[in-house]
Parts: C-alpha cells; structure tokens; sequence
C-alpha cells in the first residue's frame, strides 16, 4: 500500500515526533558506517529501483497497483540501510508532490517498521522454506506490519483532527474509511508477496549469495562486502 | 509517474525563467516557509492567500500546464480519505483540508521544477553524514537508468505473453522481471564504484556550490518570502 499522506491533513502531534525520530534514526543509520562504497552504491540503485518500480502498474480489474517492495528492500538490505533507503526515497516523492514534506518521517517510519520485519522473518522462514516461499512469506508480514501502522496513524488523524488546534472531527467515520482501506490492504499483502516470489525465485536460481543466509548472522550480501 | 519525473528533471535543468536563475538555497527557504505556514495556517483567509501565492509561483515558472496540474493534483484522492472521514456537514473543514495539501504541492512542484535537483539535494547534504548524503546522491543518479530500464523491461514483459493468464502467474513473472533490475543494481553498482575510482574520486560526494550562488534574481524570491511572511503577520488572527 502506497502511503502518500500530503501535509496539512495529520495533526503536528502524528508529524513532529515521528519526523524527529525518523531524522535520528537515519542520522544514526548514516553514520553507523558498516559498508563499503560498493554496498553503498547498491544500496542507491534498490532505492532508485524502488521508485521505478512505484511507476509500474499492475492491472487488477478496475484498480491499478502501486508496488512499494518494501520486503524485498528489508530481506536485501537490513533493517537500517533500508531504512536510510526508505527515508531518501519519501523525501524524493515529497519533492514531487507525492507525499508531504512534514510526512516524510512517519511514512519512512511505518514503511521502515514493515522492512525491519522483513529480514529476521525471511532468516527464520528460509531454515524450513525455500528462498521464494520465504521472501514471499517475510513481504507478507512487512506489508501487513506497515499496513497495520498505516491505518492506525490514519485512525489516530481522523479521531485528533487536522493541523489546527482544537479542531476536533466531530463526524469522524472511521468505519467507512477502514472500509475502503481493507481491502486495498488485503490486495497490496498478495501482490506484494507474490511479486516477491518472483524476485526469490529469479535472485535464488541466478545470485542466491544476494540473498542472506538463512541462519542468525552475518547475511550473504555481508560476506561479500567483507570479502 | 516516469514521466512526471523525466519531464520535471528536465524542466529544472532547461528552463529560463527568473525562478530558474535564482539560486537554490533562497528557493529552499522561502519554499519551507510557504510550506510550513500552510500546515499551520489557523484559518482560511491566510491559507488562501498563500494557496493563491503557490499558484501564482507554479503558473510563473512556465511549467507545462499538464505538469502542474498532474503534480499538485495528485494528493487530492489521498485527501479525499480525510474529507470524508473528518465531514462534518459544513465547508470549512473540507476546504482547509483540500488547501494544505495544494499548497505544498504547488510549492513542491514549482522548486523542483525550477531547481536541478543536484543543486537541491547540495544544502541538504552539507547537513547529513557521508553515508547518508552520499546515498541520496546515488539514488538520483541510479533513477533515470533505471526508470528507463524498468519502461523498457515492462514493455518486452508485455509483448511476450507476460500481461496474459492468471494474476499468479503474471505477478510471480513481474518479480522475476524485478529480480533483474536487482541484479542489474548490484551489477551497475560495482562498476559504478570502480569508475569513480579510476577517476580519482576523493570518498565523498559533494555536490555543486550552486545553491548558494546569489543573483539579482534572489529579489523577486524575498520578495515572495516577504509577501509569504507579512500575510502571515496580518492574517493569522483574521479566521
């Protein structure tokens, strides 16, 4: 699910903290220097890929989909790269108008909080599961996780009212806007996993050493940094 | 969206209106005051005058119409989630929630379609740590490659029978199609390393100095900063 929340429609007390955290957090992700030039320059092209890969559009009847690749983002990177990752690519569609300037850090938090998932679930999974099963698998639970969060930042905003003091929303209808969000939820969980099946079973048939190794520790993609 | 970015990247690079010619940092500041002033704005008089002040500012940089309108109209389905959860039977809450979001919006479109985004993301990234600066620099420079690639992919993806059948089979085949681009990211990343350092690259992307080049044209954007600023000092009590 796209998160483009525009500003001007969350109240400070959602934004403020959330962009403060979120500028921490990537600060600290930036200067926790662990990788070399050449992690760094992939990491620039997965985040460039993630947004061309917010242009594609994926035909379901009616509606077209957006994919985010959160999952495959958390699986590849880790949770702080893909976190930094996620942070540069809200920022860049702020600038385009997709997204607002003051949302930048809640929506790199709550699509950051799904990618942090995404890795120790695919770790767990590959032990018993085959790498396209569990990448599907760990996109799932990234994508149901930042979902969650997204509909409870959507339902904190509608219950505090907008960016003006005190303006409280008498006529809040949160069943209504969940029930146009559910299943768009739903719909995002399943394209998202199986287009993360795709990418496991071409990364583990051609490059399985982009993939990290299923047992706790130091992740394929790490190795060959190290090395 | 590929050709909203395209369109918009070029636009910031061949245009030659005084907004083009003004430096970086003075639209940033005045950009950041619009925007800043509109999510807080307390009441719809001064909204919309700086609403009023985002249009005249996108509509004076001769942008494409289509552009402008594409970009600063996208956040209004976002929008409409709140409009309808926060009705309240009267206007004003839906029109201040409409005006907030254009306002940025316009704002957003009229500095990055009137400032090459390397001269933008320059200031920005005087303030963050090597790593991070330099990663917001290489996603840039990855995403046009790559938007070409990922157009290019999707068509030969279509004319070979992968658009047809079941949704299972169609998107299982579009991540195996993004399983390549991620492999072609890691390829091109390696090599882009070994380049930049064939050609002497010192560890750290700077960035031009740009944005802090100051020209005549930096009136006419503190003259909207003042405008921005004074309407804000008459208008904020005004309802």
């Amino acid at each position: 699910m796209h998160l483009h929340i525009p500003d001007g429609v969350l109240p400070p007390l959602a934004w403020a903290p959330a962009l403060a955290v979120a500028l921490a957090l990537f600060l600290w992700s930036g200067r926790a220097r662990t990788g070399t030039r050449v992690l760094l320059a992939y990491q620039g092209a997965l985040g460039a890929l993630t947004l061309a890969a917010m242009a594609i559009e994926i035909p379901l009847g009616p509606l077209e989909y957006h994919l985010t690749l959160i999952g495959p983002l958390g699986v590849l990177l880790g949770p702080a790269r893909a976190f930094q990752v996620l942070m540069i690519v809200n920022a860049l569609l702020a600038l385009l108008g997709h997204g607002g300037f003051t949302v930048v850090g809640l929506n790199a938090l709550v699509l950051g909080a799904g990618a942090a998932l995404a890795r120790p679930a695919y770790r767990a999974l590959a032990r018993r599961l085959p790498p396209p099963a569990s990448l599907a698998l760990a996109t799932a639970l990234a994508q149901g996780a930042s979902g969650i969060l997204w509909l409870g930042v959507v339902s904190y905003a509608l219950r505090a009212g907008g960016s003006t003091p005190g303006a409280a929303a008498p006529g809040s209808r949160l069943g209504l806007v969940a029930g146009l969000v559910f299943p768009m939820w739903l719909v995002g969980i399943i394209v998202e996993s199986l287009v993360a099946f795709g990418v496991g079973r071409f990364l583990a048939r051609v490059r399985p050493d982009l993939l990290p190794a299923p047992r706790a520790g130091v992740g394929a993609s790490e190795g060959r940094e190290a090395a | 969206m590929i050709e909203l970015m395209s369109r918009i990247d070029y636009s910031a690079s061949a245009g030659t209106t005084l907004w083009h010619r003004a430096s970086a940092l003075a639209k940033l500041i005045v950009a950041v005051a619009l925007v800043g002033l509109a999510v807080f704005a307390p009441g719809l008089r001064l909204l919309a005058v700086l609403h009023a002040l985002a249009w005249s500012l996108a509509l004076s940089s001769r942008l494409p119409a289509r552009l402008v309108a594409a970009a600063a109209f996208y956040p209004l389905a976002f929008t409409l989630l709140f409009v309808i959860g926060r009705w309240d039977g009267g206007w004003r809450t839906p029109l201040t929630l409409v005006l907030r979001p254009l306002t940025a919006s316009l704002t957003a479109v009229w500095l990055v379609g009137t400032t090459p985004t390397p001269d933008l993301f320059a200031p920005v990234s005087r303030l963050l740590p090597r790593d991070a600066a330099d990663a917001l620099f290489l996603t840039y420079r990855a995403l046009f490659e790559l938007l070409g690639r990922t157009e290019r992919l999707w068509r030969a993806l279509r004319l070979r029978g992968g658009g047809s059948g079941p949704a299972r089979r169609r998107l299982a085949l579009a991540g195996e199609g993004v399983g390549t681009l991620v492999l072609y990211g890691f390829e091109r990343s390696q090599r882009l390393v070994a380049t930049m350092g064939l050609r002497g690259h010192s560890g750290r992307i700077c960035g031009c100095r740009h944005y802090a080049e100051w020209a005549c044209e930096d009136l006419a954007v503190a003259f909207i900063g003042a405008l921005t600023l004074m309407s804000a000092a008459l208008l904020w009590r005004a309802g």
